[in-house]
C-alpha cells in the first residue's frame, strides 16, 4: 500500500462509486482490518452511509468480511486490498478481450457483470438479451438461449466463475472456523463446483425498450421484480474471474513478442502451445507442462499446413533463440517442448525497462543500460570502453542514470577505511527493485491522467450539461415530429465556440482515455514480472 | 717479450695503464667481463686498483655496469651514445637509463623519482634540458589526460597510451565510431533481410543471414571509410556496442583450425534482430517522459506549480497534435 497506490485507488473508487464509498475504501486500505464501529467513528459518516458503502464494496468483491480477530463471538472485520480496486482500472481491456473472444454477447455479459459485480445467471442472461435486443432491428430479438450457451462458454474456458458461498451464517453460530471456503483475501477460490454451470431453465426472448414506454416501462422493470421467477439457480451467484483474463493477457504478450523477434509462423506455434496447456497449468507454474511434437503438429490450425521436418525445425530455432521463450524437455515423442513462461516475463520486464530508459534518456544511455544488465558490474572506465562513448558523455550520462535511481553503485573497499580513492566503484542495475520503482511511477502516471481528466471534464462541467440539455430537447422534439426549422433553432442554442470546445473537450478526454490503457498495459507486464520472482 | 713486459710495467706503474687494458678486454668480450676476468689477466693487480681503474672508467663513461646473476659484469660503452651524453652529468645519466628501460609505454615522472631516489626539482629540471636535447619526449597519456609519461624521441608510443585505432590525438573520434556503427548494423540488417525474402526453409533462413565477424571486417574494409587499419578486433568491439544496442544478437560456434577468421577454434556469428516489444504504454504518456514527475506533489490544500492541473506537458500534448 504505497502511497501512489492508494491515491489511485482513491481516484478509481471516487469515479465508479462516488466519493462517499472513497473515503470509506481509503479509509480501509489504509488502516487494515477494521470492525463496522471503528470505521464509524474515524470516518465520521452516519452509519447508514457507512453501511451501504460496505455492501456495494462487498458486492463487488472488494471488501471481505471475516469475523474478528478476538475470536468468534467479536465483531466481524472488514478489509479490503490495494490490487482488487487497481483492477478497476483494466475493467475495458476485459471487455475488449471478451468481444474477441465471443463476440458481442460475450462483451456484454462481462460488462454485465463488472458493472455490477455479482449476478445470477439468469438475472444476466435476462439483461444481456434485453440490450442485445434493443440494438437489434425491428422484429428480431434475441433469444435466451444464445446468451446462455455463451454463458456456459465463458464458464467452461473459466473465465467466469461461482462466487465462494458465503459463511456469514455460521459466523453466528461460532462455527466459523468449520468453513475454509471464508477467504481471508479476495482471492481466487478452487472449491469443486466453481465452475459448474448451473441446471437453468430460461426459456425466452430477450425485451425491447421501446421509447415510447419510457413510464411503463419502469413500472414493468418494478414488476419484474417483484414477479421474480425462479429459475432454478438461486444464490449461484457469478463474478468474472480475473485470474483467467490476465493468463490470457500474459500468454498475448508472449505471442506478440515471439512475433515481434522471430516470425509469424513461430508466434502460431508457440500460440498452440499456450492453448494447449490453458488449463493444465497452473497460475503461477515457472514453464508449461511438456508437449511432444507429435502433439503440437496435430494440434496446428489446419490453415498452416508446414510440413512435419518444417515443424520441427522452427522448434529448434524457437528453443535456440536467445530470448528462451521456449525450452526442450527431452526426447520422446519427437521432442517435448515446454513454454518458460517465467524467464518470458522476466525478459518482457526487462525489455519494457530498456523502452523506458532508451525514451526517457536517449540511446545511449540506453546503451550504457544493457551493457550493465548484461554484464552485472562494471567499473566506470569499464562502461566506457564497451559502450564506446567519450569519457566525458558517459560519466553524464551515468550520473544521470544514477540520479534517477536506475543504477545502482556498489562499493568495494580495498582497505577497511572505505578511502574513496582505495575503493572500487562499481556501476550494477538490479532489475527487480528497477522494476518495482517503475511500477510506482506508472501508479502515479495513471493517477495524474484520471485527476487531469477530471479536472478538465469540472471546468467544462456548465458547457457539458448545456449540450445534453439541448440534446434531450432535440431527441424529444424529433420523437414527437417537430419541423426542421424549430431542430434547427435548438441546435443553434450551442453557439459555434461552444462547438469547438466540447470537440476539443472530447478529444482530451478520449487522450487522456486511452493513455490510461496504454499504461496499464505496461502495469500488467510489470505486475506479472513482480509476481512472478514472488512465487518462484 | 718485451711488449709484454712493458705491459707489465706499465700496469704496475700506472692506472692509465690498467684502465686500457680493462678497456681492451672490454672489446675482447663485446657481453661484459665480470671482476673474475680482469682478475685472471692482471693477476697481481690489487682489488684497490682495479677498483679505482673501473670507478675511473665507469665515471668517464667509457663503461657500463651491468649486474647479472653470477656478479658485476662491465661492458663496453657505445661510443656514439657516449658523445650523446658528453656534458651530461650522472644524474641525466641515470634518468636517461631509467626512461629507456621503460620501452615505448613510458613512465611517469614520479615512478623516475622513485626509481633513481632524487628529489623532484632534481628530476624536473633533467628531464627539462633532456627534452631540449631532443632525447626524449612527453607523450600526453589517454587515459588520465593530466598524466604525461616520458619515453625516448624515437620510440612509437604503445597502444595504450594513445588509446589505439579510436583515439586520434587523444581525441576520442565518436563521429568515426558512429559512422561504423552504423555501417556495420546496415550491412547485417541487409544480409537478414535478403535470408527473410528467400523464403527457404527457417534454418537456412537463419543460418543464411549471419554473418561471421571477419566478412564484417572485410565489408568494412572494403568500404574504404576508415583511413586507420582496423583489425578484427576493433570491427568486434563495434559490434559488441550492436548488441548493447539491442539491434544485434551473436552466436559462438566451433569451428576447425584454419578456416578464415576463426580464433582460437571458435567464430562469432552476428545477425540482426528485431526488438521484442514495441515502446511501452508508459513512455507513451507525457508523465512517463516528464523529467520532475518526482516533485509532483498532490496536496489538496495548495496548488504546486507543477501540478497537474497546470502540468505544460499534458496541456501541449493535447494541443499541439490533432487526434
Amino acid at each position: 500500500m504505497t502511497a501512489q497506490e492508494v491515491r489511485l485507488c482513491g481516484l478509481l473508487l471516487r469515479e465508479h462509486f462516488g466519493e462517499v464509498v472513497e473515503k470509506v475504501g481509503r479509509h480501509l486500505i489504509r488502516s487494515g482490518a477494521q470492525n463496522l464501529r471503528t470505521l464509524l467513528h474515524e470516518t465520521g459518516i452516519s452509519i447508514d452511509l457507512v453501511k451501504k458503502s460496505l455492501c456495494v464494496l462487498v458486492q463487488h468483491g472488494v471488501c471481505v468480511f471475516s469475523s474478528g480477530r478476538k475470536g468468534p463471538g467479536s465483531p466481524t472485520e472488514y478489509r479490503t486490498s490495494c490490487d482488487r480496486i487497481l483492477r478497476i482500472l483494466r475493467y475495458p481491456r476485459y471487455i475488449y478481450t471478451a468481444k474477441t473472444l465471443y463476440g458481442d454477447t460475450g462483451e456484454l455479459i462481462i460488462e454485465e457483470l463488472l458493472q455490477r459485480g455479482d449476478m445470477t445467471m439468469s438475472s444476466t442472461v435476462k439483461t444481456v438479451a434485453d440490450r442485445l435486443t434493443q440494438n437489434m432491428e425491428e422484429g428480431r430479438s434475441m433469444d435466451y438461449s444464445e446468451v446462455s450457451s455463451a454463458f456456459s462458454k465463458l464458464v467452461e474456458t473459466h473465465f467466469l466463475q461461482r462466487c465462494p458461498p458465503m459463511a456469514a451464517a455460521a459466523t453466528k453460530n461460532g462455527a466459523a472456523s468449520a468453513t475454509p471456503a471464508t477467504p481471508a483475501t479476495p482471492g481466487t477460490p478452487s472449491f469443486p463446483d466453481c465452475y459448474r454451470v448451473p441446471h437453468v431453465t430460461l426459456i425466452g426472448k430477450g425485451k425491447r425498450r421501446l421509447s415510447n414506454e419510457d413510464g411503463e416501462d419502469q413500472r414493468s422493470a418494478k414488476r419484474a421484480k417483484i414477479d421474480s421467477e425462479t429459475h432454478g439457480d438461486e444464490g449461484i451467484y457469478w463474478q468474472v474471474n480475473f485470474e483467467r483474463f490476465h493468463l490470457h493477457f500474459r500468454d498475448q504478450a508472449i505471442i506478440s513478442a515471439v512475433a515481434n523477434k522471430l516470425d509469424q509462423t513461430s508466434s502460431e506455434i508457440v500460440r498452440t502451445m499456450l492453448r494447449m496447456s490453458e488449463v493444465t497449468t497452473s497460475p503461477t507454474a515457472t514453464c508449461t507442462k511438456p508437449l511432444s511434437a507429435n502433439e503440437i503438429f496435430r494440434s496446428l490450425p489446419s490453415s498452416y499446413n508446414i510440413a512435419r521436418p518444417i515443424l520441427d525445425q522452427y522448434l529448434t530455432l524457437l528453443v535456440d533463440d536467445p530470448m528462451e521463450f521456449v525450452g526442450k524437455a527431452g526426447e520422446s515423442g519427437g521432442g517435448m517442448y515446454v513454454v518458460n513462461l517465467h524467464r518470458a516475463l522476466a525478459n518482457l520486464a526487462r525489455a519494457t525497462l530498456e523502452s523506458v530508459v532508451q525514451e526517457r534518456f536517449g540511446s545511449r544511455s540506453a546503451r550504457i543500460f544493457r551493457l550493465l544488465l548484461r554484464k552485472r558490474h562494471l567499473e566506470q572506465k569499464q562502461v566506457e570502453d564497451f559502450a564506446m562513448i567519450p569519457a566525458k558523455e558517459a560519466k553524464d550520462m551515468l550520473y544521470t542514470l544514477l540520479s534517477q535511481n536506475l543504477v545502482q553503485l556498489q562499493e568495494i573497499p580495498k582497505t577497511p577505511d572505505y578511502a574513496p580513492s582505495r575503493t572500487f566503484y562499481l556501476y550494477t542495475v538490479n532489475q527487480l527493485p528497477t522494476a518495482r520503482m517503475l511500477l510506482q511511477n506508472c501508479y502515479k502516471t495513471v493517477a495524474n491522467l484520471i485527476e487531469r481528466r477530471l479536472f478538465e471534464s469540472k471546468e467544462s462541467k456548465r458547457l457539458l450539461e448545456k449540450s445534453q440539455r439541448i440534446e434531450a430537447i432535440l431527441a424529444s422534439l424529433q420523437a414527437s415530429g417537430a419541423e426542421p426549422e424549430q431542430l434547427t433553432e435548438v441546435e443553434e442554442m450551442i453557439t459555434a465556440p461552444e462547438k469547438q470546445q466540447l470537440e476539443s473537450l472530447r478529444l482530451h478526454i478520449n487522450k487522456l482515455d486511452s493513455a490510461e490503457n496504454q499504461v496499464d498495459e505496461t502495469i500488467f507486464l510489470l505486475e506479472s514480472y513482480i509476481n512472478s520472482t514472488v512465487t518462484s | 717479450m718485451a711488449d709484454v713486459k712493458v705491459k707489465k710495467e706499465t700496469n704496475l706503474s700506472e692506472p692509465a695503464e690498467v684502465e686500457n687494458r680493462i678497456k681492451e678486454l672490454c672489446q675482447q668480450f663485446p657481453h661484459g667481463i665480470t671482476d673474475q676476468v680482469i682478475q685472471n689477466d692482471m693477476p697481481h693487480l690489487e682489488p684497490q686498483q682495479r677498483a679505482m681503474a673501473i670507478n675511473k672508467l665507469l665515471s668517464l663513461g667509457q663503461l657500463d655496469l651491468l649486474r647479472n646473476s653470477s656478479g658485476l659484469l662491465y661492458r663496453m660503452k657505445d661510443i656514439q651514445s657516449t658523445s650523446k651524453m658528453k656534458g651530461s652529468d650522472n644524474q641525466e645519466k641515470l634518468v636517461y637509463q631509467i626512461i629507456e628501460d621503460a620501452g615505448n609505454k613510458g613512465i611517469w615522472s614520479r615512478d623516475i623519482r622513485f626509481k633513481s631516489n632524487l628529489p623532484l626539482t632534481e628530476i624536473n629540471k633533467i628531464l627539462k634540458s633532456l627534452e631540449s636535447k631532443k632525447l626524449i619526449k612527453a607523450v600526453k597519456s589517454v587515459a588520465a589526460s593530466k598524466k604525461k609519461v616520458y619515453m625516448l624521441y624515437n620510440l612509437q608510443p604503445d597502444r595504450s597510451v594513445t588509446g589505439g585505432a579510436w583515439y586520434s590525438d587523444q581525441d576520442f573520434e565518436s563521429e568515426f565510431v558512429e559512422v561504423l556503427n552504423q555501417q556495420c548494423f546496415k550491412f547485417l540488417q541487409s544480409k537478414a533481410e535478403a535470408a527473410r525474402d528467400s523464403k527457404q526453409s527457417p534454418m537456412v533462413q537463419r543460418n543464411s543471414s549471419f554473418a561471421t565477424s571477419h566478412e564484417v571486417w572485410k565489408y568494412i574494409c572494403e568500404l574504404g571509410i576508415s583511413k586507420v587499419d582496423l583489425s578484427m578486433d576493433d570491427i568486434e568491439t563495434i559490434l559488441n556496442t550492436l548488441i548493447y544496442d539491442g539491434k544485434v544478437e551473436m552466436t559462438v560456434i566451433a569451428a576447425k583450425e584454419g578456416t578464415v577468421g576463426s580464433v582460437d577454434g571458435q567464430m562469432k556469428l552476428y545477425r540482426g534482430v528485431n526488438p521484442v516489444i514495441q515502446p511501452t504504454g508508459l513512455v507513451r504518456t507525457p508523465c512517463g517522459l516528464c523529467p520532475v514527475t518526482h516533485t509532483h506533489t498532490h496536496t489538496h490544500t495548495h496548488t504546486h506549480t507543477h501540478c497537474v492541473r497546470g502540468c505544460p506537458c499534458l496541456t501541449s500534448c493535447f494541443l499541439s497534435s490533432g487526434v
